[in-house]
């Protein structure tokens, strides 16, 4: 695992109070790998912030949402030829002690992508009503389509092998892209893993999804899931 | 009644050609788009020489439309078209937008690398 170039990547959006937490977790629990923080055209200091806990960070000229954000970054690790790239979200969600689990998975049993699940074994976590029912749809949409059982189609924190790398830097979907690029991923016929992992309080700012927004989400994930059932794609 | 939908429907054909025109030699509207206007615009002019033939007897016979829902029929098919049309340049030039964007934040940094690189190259020269 040593000689494999790793790249964690932190998608943030207006994060100034949590991203510089995050990076300096990250380099805690695992010293050797390059973080990369992807600054999605934010308002505040979030760029400063990051480079001042000695990130590499790409800056957006204007805010793409998390999905035009994280392609972003798998475009860098694409160019630069990293082996592993890791998401880890900006707002201190995912606990960077529980990367090294997604990593090990990913090289012991020859995954493609490896996701942290929070539904997986004991987790405390907890959300709305209307979050958890988005999250069970989705779950079992997803898992019909893989066939496959997917716990926790929407968590972001997850690795990924070289090959998605590859696939996500010129195919990755736009708002709300986590589900949709499970799809996108069995289409190209790699092998999907997850881990249980716990998940943490917010540090600081808001989630991204409020409550109309999120029927909206979900009615277009869907849609788009559907669609992409369809859809012809190519590298 | 007839002339009076005639004149009407000839004047803002001529109307539309002109500002389409307008906008092309003014290098606001571009060529690609101008030409489904220009046709729509033309279209309609058309039918306003001989809205007699084409209102009452060829439209009805290949449509089974009558008069003016013929006349609302075509507007609204069009429109429909242009729209559909717009949509799929929006969406175009969205998907570039993003490519863009992405390519720029990485050429930064990539720059902003290279620079580093010079400026302490250049100091420990110096």
């Amino acid at each position: 695992m040593d000689f494999k170039k790793v790249l964690v990547i932190i998608p943030a959006y207006n994060e100034e109070g949590s991203v510089g937490k995050v990076v300096e977790e990250v380099k805690k629990f695992l010293p050797g790998v390059d973080i990369l923080v992807v600054n999605d055209g934010s308002k505040d200091l979030t760029s400063e912030e990051a480079k001042a806990s000695g990130a590499v960070v790409l800056d957006l000229p204007f805010n793409l949402g998390i999905g035009g954000a994280m392609q972003t970054g798998y475009k860098y690790a694409f160019i630069k030829g990293y082996d592993i790239a890791i998401q880890v979200d900006g707002d201190g969600q995912h606990d960077p002690k529980e990367i090294s689990k997604l990593l090990n998975t990913l090289e012991r049993n020859n995954a493609d992508i490896v996701i942290g699940s929070r539904f997986l074994g004991v987790s405390d976590f907890k959300s709305s009503m209307m979050r958890r029912f988005g999250i069970f749809i989705f779950s079992k949409v997803i898992s019909i389509i893989l066939g496959q059982k997917i716990t926790d189609p929407t968590s972001g924190f997850r690795a990924i092998n070289k090959k998605v790398i590859h696939i996500f830097a010129s195919n990755y979907p736009q708002d709300y892209p986590e589900p949709e690029s499970l799809v996108l991923l069995h289409k190209f016929k790699c092998n999907v893993l997850e881990v249980p992992i716990n998940m943490r309080q917010r540090n600081a700012g808001e989630s991204s999804i409020t409550k109309i927004k999120s029927i909206y989400y979900m009615v277009k994930v869907l849609l788009a899931i559907f669609v992409d059932c369809f859809k012809e794609r190519s590298l | 009644m007839l002339i009076k939908v005639q004149i009407l429907i000839g004047v803002m054909s001529i109307i539309l050609l002109l500002f389409t025109f307008e906008l092309i030699r003014k290098g606001r509207l571009r060529e690609e788009y101008s030409i489904l206007w220009i046709f729509t615009g033309l279209i309609i002019f058309i039918i306003s020489l001989w809205p007699e033939f084409f209102l009452s007897r060829f439209i009805p016979k290949i449509t089974g439309l009558f008069y003016l829902s013929a006349v609302v029929m075509i507007a609204f098919l069009f429109l429909l078209l242009i729209v559909l049309h717009f949509s799929i340049v929006i969406s175009r030039l969205s998907h570039q937008n993003k490519e863009l964007a992405q390519r720029y934040a990485i050429l930064e940094l990539e720059l902003n690398s290279i620079k580093r690189l010079c400026n302490t190259s250049q100091k420990m020269s110096a």
